[in-house]
C-alpha cells in the first residue's frame, strides 16, 4: 500500500506542473486584457502602461511564467488583480463551503441512490424498479439549474419552510444539496441496479442462497459489496466535480463557494485568481481520485496495489 | 439560453402564487438590499470602479461633496467652497467636529493623505483619474514627486486645491467614490476593514454572500432611520425575485425581461419605483474602419434601425429615445433635436450616395449578456433590411471590451454609465479625441470643433453658457453619427410596501439609505 501511495503522489507532480503550464498558456492566449478590467470604463493609457509594468505583464512570456511559478513553489499564490486580497485566503474562505455542499450532496445521493438501486434490483420490473427508473430519468433529464429554481419556488416561496439562498445555518444547505445531488441519485440508482443484477445472477450468490443465508445478508453482504466497485467510481468522479465548485448550484442558491469565485475571476480576467483556483482544484481532483482508488481496495479484497 | 426561459417560467409560477395575499411587515430591523449581482471588489475607495463597490463606499465614507438621489451635488465633508476668478483655485471649508467610525477626528491633513493614497503608485490603485486635474497629481502618480503640488492645507479646517486648468465640474469629481476621505494609516488590508465618516459602519463582510452595516449613531448628517443595512449578493435574478416574494429582501432590481410581468397586477405595480438613470445604450461605430469612415454610411445605420420598437419590445419601454449623448435630466439636453427617423429607404439612399449601392458587410459585436444578445439580433435584422449585412460576433464582456478599445470592432453594442451627473461625463469620454480607446471613445471619433467646445466648457463657470457649449458639441457629433443612438435607460426597482423613503437614485452612489425606514404593522 505505501509504495503505491508514494508512486501515486509522485505521479501527481507532473500532472500539476502540466496544469500550471497549460493554464498559464491558455490565459496568455485568451482575449481580454486583465489591466483593462482593473481600470474600469474610463482610463488613460499612462495608467494602463504603469499597471502593466507593475504586474510584469509587459515582460516576455518565459519570465512571466518563471515569476508566477516561483511564487507558487514558495507557496505564494499572489494577490488578486481586482480585489487586492491574497488568493490563498480567498480559497481558504470558500473551499470549506464548497466541501460542505459537496459532502451533503454526496451523502444524500449515495444513501438515496444506492438504496433505490438495491431495492430496484431485488425485484426487477417491480413497482420499486419502475419508480426508481422514472425518478432516474427525471433526475438525469432536468438541468440542475431548473431543479434549483423549482425547489426554491416550492420550499421557499410557497411553503416557506427553507431559505431560498445564502449561507448559514444547516437549513441553508438542504435545497442546494438536493439540487446538486439529484443527478447523482439518478446515476447511482441505475448503476447500483445493473451492478446488483449482474452479481445476483452469479454462482456464489446462488450458493449462498442454497445454503440458507437470509435474503437481507445475501443482498447486503454478498451482492452489494461486490457490486460497489463501479458505484465507487461514479461516486469518486462526481465528488471530484462537486469539490471543484458546482457553478450552477452555487449561482442559483447564492452559495458563496469556489465555483462562483472562479467564474467571477474568469469574467474579470483576474489572472492570479484563476491560476491559483485552478491549481488548487487540480490538487483536490488528484486527491479525490487517489482516495477513490484506495476505496476500491477497501471494498474488494481482489484489488491489490503492489 | 437558460436565462431567457427560466425567469419567465419562474415569474409565471410566482404569479400563480401571488393570490396568497398581502404580506405583513417583517420582524427585522435590518434593511435588506438585493440589487447587487456580484461582490464589491473591495471596500477601499481607491479600488472603486464598479457599481457594487461604489454603493458600498458611499455608505461607509464621505467625500468633500456628494450626490443626492436626484443627482445634484451637495456639501459633504466640505460645508462650502469658493472658486477663484480664473476657475483654477478651489478653497474648501471643512466640516468641524466630524469623527471617523473609530473615534478619530477628521481634519484637513486627511484630505491630503486620502488623495495622495489614491494616486500613490505603491497602493496599486491606479484609478486616480478624477484627481488628475489637480496640479501636480499626474507627476505624483508617476512617482516623480513626493507631494502633490496643488493641494495646500491652509488651516485645520481649510484646504486649497489648485488645478492645472480651470475645471468647473471639479466639485462633482470630488463626489465620486474614489475621492472619499479615509483616515491616516489606511494599510493594505483597508479594503477588508474600512473606516470612514459615513452614515454606516461595517459590521461584517462575507464574500459573495452579504455585507452588513450598522448605523453610525454619531453621523454628522444625523443617524440613518434603520438599525442596520444588509447588502445581499444574489447572482441569479430569479432567486432574488423569490427572496423578494418571500419577504426576505426589501429592494429588488427588476430585469428588463421581467418588467411586463411586474406591471401586470396592481399589487405588484404598486411596489415599483422607477427613475431615469444616467445611462446611455448605443452602438459604437468605429469611424476609422472601412465604409464606416463615411458619415453618410453611419447616418444610414441610424436610419435603418427602429430604436423605438427595440425599446418597447425588448427593454419593456424602460427608457427615452436618444438624439444625442446627453440625457434629458442633464443641463445641455436639447429637447428640440429629433432622433434619426426609422426609414430603411433613406438608409439605402444614403448608402448609394456614399458609393455602396450593393450595401456593405460589417461585424456587429456584443457581449454574452442575454439582453444585449436580443438587442443585437434585432439590430442585425433591421440592418439587413437596409442592405447592411452585419455578422454578429458574440464574446464575453472582457473580450468584447478589449476588441472595441483596440479598434478591432466595426460596431459594438454598449452602454455607458455616467460617473458623475454632468453632460461632460458623456461628451468627453464618448466623443473627444483625447479619450480614444480605453478612455471611452470606442468610435475613435475625432472632431476638432467638438474637442474645442468640450475644452471650453471645462473653463466655463456660468452654467447657462456651459449648457450651450454642451448642446453645440452634442449636436455636431449627432450630425456625424459616430454611434447608433439607441436610448437612455430607466432604472426600475421593486420596493416592499413596508419600506418608506426609498427613491431610486439617478446615479449609482446617490442613495445612501439614510432616510429609508421600515414601518412595522
Amino acid at each position: 500500500m505505501l509504495p503505491f501511495l508514494a508512486r501515486r503522489i509522485l505521479l501527481a507532480i507532473p500532472t500539476l506542473a502540466g496544469v500550471l503550464v497549460v493554464t498559464f498558456l491558455l490565459l496568455y492566449v485568451a482575449p481580454g486584457d486583465p489591466v483593462m478590467e482593473m481600470v474600469g470604463e474610463r482610463a488613460d493609457s499612462a495608467t494602463i502602461a504603469r499597471l502593466r509594468g507593475e504586474l510584469h505583464l509587459d515582460e516576455p512570456l518565459g519570465r512571466q511564467f518563471a515569476f508566477y511559478a516561483g511564487g507558487v513553489l514558495r507557496g505564494d499564490l499572489g494577490r488578486s488583480y481586482i480585489t487586492n486580497r491574497p488568493i490563498a485566503q480567498d480559497i481558504r474562505e470558500r473551499f470549506p463551503k464548497t466541501l460542505q455542499l459537496a459532502a451533503a450532496a454526496m451523502l444524500l445521493a449515495s444513501l438515496t441512490g444506492i438504496t433505490l438501486g438495491v431495492l430496484a434490483a431485488r425485484r426487477p420490473g417491480g413497482w420499486v424498479d419502475r419508480l426508481s427508473l422514472g425518478f432516474a430519468y427525471l433526475g438525469v433529464s432536468f438541468p440542475v439549474y431548473w431543479v434549483g429554481i423549482i425547489l426554491i419556488f416550492v420550499f421557499a416561496v410557497v411553503l416557506r419552510w427553507l431559505p431560498a439562498s445564502g449561507y448559514g445555518k444547516p437549513q441553508y444547505l438542504i435545497l442546494p444539496a438536493v439540487a446538486l445531488g439529484s443527478r447523482s441519485i439518478a446515476f447511482l440508482a441505475r448503476m447500483t441496479r445493473s451492478a446488483m443484477l449482474e452479481v445476483l445472477g452469479a454462482d456464489y450468490v446462488r450458493t449462498a442462497r442454497a445454503k440458507g443465508v437470509g435474503e437481507r445478508v445475501v443482498l447486503l453482504r454478498h451482492a452489494l459489496r461486490n457490486a460497489l466497485i463501479p458505484v465507487i467510481t461514479v461516486l469518486g468522479l462526481d465528488f471530484g466535480y462537486y469539490l471543484t465548485g458546482s457553478i450552477l448550484t452555487e449561482t442559483v442558491f447564492g452559495w458563496p463557494g469556489l465555483g462562483r469565485y472562479v467564474v467571477n475571476a474568469i469574467s474579470r480576467r483576474d489572472l492570479p485568481a484563476i491560476q491559483g483556483a485552478i491549481l488548487f482544484m487540480s490538487v483536490v481532483f488528484v486527491l479525490v481520485n487517489l482516495l477513490t482508488d484506495l476505496a476500491y481496495a477497501a471494498s474488494d479484497p481482489r484489488v491489490a496495489y503492489d | 439560453m437558460r436565462r431567457r426561459t427560466l425567469p419567465a417560467l419562474l415569474t409565471a409560477l410566482l404569479l400563480a402564487a401571488a393570490c396568497r395575499g398581502g404580506q405583513s411587515g417583517p420582524q427585522r430591523r435590518t434593511l435588506v438590499d438585493s440589487r447587487d449581482r456580484y461582490d464589491p471588489r473591495s471596500l477601499d475607495p481607491a479600488l472603486s470602479t464598479d457599481v457594487p463597490t461604489g454603493r458600498a463606499v458611499a455608505y461607509l465614507f464621505d467625500g468633500l461633496t456628494r450626490f443626492t438621489a436626484d443627482a445634484r451635488v451637495e456639501p459633504g465633508l466640505a460645508t462650502h467652497w469658493d472658486v477663484s476668478a480664473d476657475g483654477r483655485v478651489y478653497t474648501f471649508r471643512l466640516r468641524q467636529g466630524v469623527r471617523f467610525h473609530d473615534g478619530r477626528p477628521f481634519h484637513a491633513a486627511q484630505v491630503v493623505a486620502s488623495f495622495q493614497r489614491v494616486l500613490d503608485p505603491a497602493v496599486h490603485g491606479g484609478r486616480g483619474e478624477p484627481l488628475y486635474p489637480i496640479a501636480g497629481a499626474r507627476a505624483y502618480a508617476a512617482g516623480k514627486t513626493r507631494t502633490i503640488a496643488g493641494i495646500q492645507i491652509v488651516d485645520d479646517s481649510t484646504v486649497r486645491i489648485t488645478l492645472d486648468a480651470a475645471l468647473s465640474i471639479f466639485p462633482k469629481l470630488l463626489a465620486m467614490p474614489v475621492a472619499s476621505i479615509v483616515p491616516d494609516s489606511a494599510g493594505q488590508e483597508f479594503g477588508q476593514h474600512p473606516i470612514g465618516t459615513g452614515p454606516w459602519k461595517l459590521v461584517e463582510w462575507k464574500h459573495d454572500d452579504y455585507v452588513l452595516y450598522a448605523r453610525n449613531e454619531s453621523y454628522f448628517g444625523g443617524p440613518p432611520q434603520v438599525d442596520s443595512l444588509m447588502t445581499r449578493i444574489i447572482p441569479e435574478p430569479s432567486t432574488a425575485v423569490a427572496e423578494f416574494e418571500s419577504g426576505n429582501v426589501d429592494l429588488l432590481y427588476i430585469p428588463e425581461s421581467e418588467t411586463r410581468n411586474w406591471e401586470r397586477t396592481d399589487e405588484k405595480k404598486g411596489m415599483l419605483e422607477s427613475a431615469p438613470a444616467l445611462r446611455l445604450w448605443y452602438v459604437g461605430l468605429n469611424t476609422t474602419r472601412g465604409p464606416l469612415r463615411d458619415a453618410r454610411v453611419r447616418r444610414a445605420i441610424n436610419h435603418a434601425v427602429d430604436a423605438g420598437t427595440i425599446l418597447r419590445q425588448l427593454i419593456a419601454g424602460r427608457g427615452t429615445l436618444a438624439a444625442g449623448v446627453i440625457p434629458p435630466s442633464l443641463e445641455g439636453f436639447d429637447g428640440g433635436r429629433r432622433p434619426y427617423a426609422y426609414d430603411a429607404a433613406a438608409a439605402r439612399r444614403l448608402l448609394t450616395e456614399a458609393g455602396f449601392p450593393n450595401g456593405i458587410d460589417i461585424e456587429l459585436w456584443h457581449s454574452t449578456d442575454p439582453t444585449f444578445a436580443r438587442v443585437g439580433q434585432a439590430i442585425q435584422s433591421y440592418l439587413a433590411a437596409a442592405n447592411i449585412r452585419a455578422k454578429i460576433v458574440q464574446r464575453d464582456a472582457a473580450s468584447a471590451r478589449e476588441a472595441a478599445r483596440k479598434g478591432q470592432a466595426d460596431l459594438i453594442l454598449k452602454d455607458w454609465w455616467a460617473d458623475y451627473p454632468d453632460a461632460e461625463s458623456f461628451l468627453s469620454p464618448l466623443l473627444t479625441t483625447s479619450s480614444f480607446g480605453p478612455g471611452g471613445n470606442i468610435s475613435f471619433y475625432s472632431n476638432a470643433l467638438v474637442d474645442s467646445l468640450v475644452a471650453r466648457s471645462h473653463g466655463e463657470q456660468d452654467q447657462k453658457t456651459r449648457a450651450t457649449l454642451y448642446r453645440q458639441a452634442d449636436s455636431l457629433a449627432f450630425a456625424d453619427a459616430p454611434m447608433l443612438y439607441l436610448f437612455f435607460y430607466n432604472e426600475l426597482d421593486a420596493v416592499q410596501p413596508w419600506v418608506k423613503g426609498f427613491h431610486v437614485p439617478a446615479i449609482f452612489n446617490g442613495q445612501r439609505m439614510t432616510g429609508v425606514s421600515i414601518s412595522r404593522r
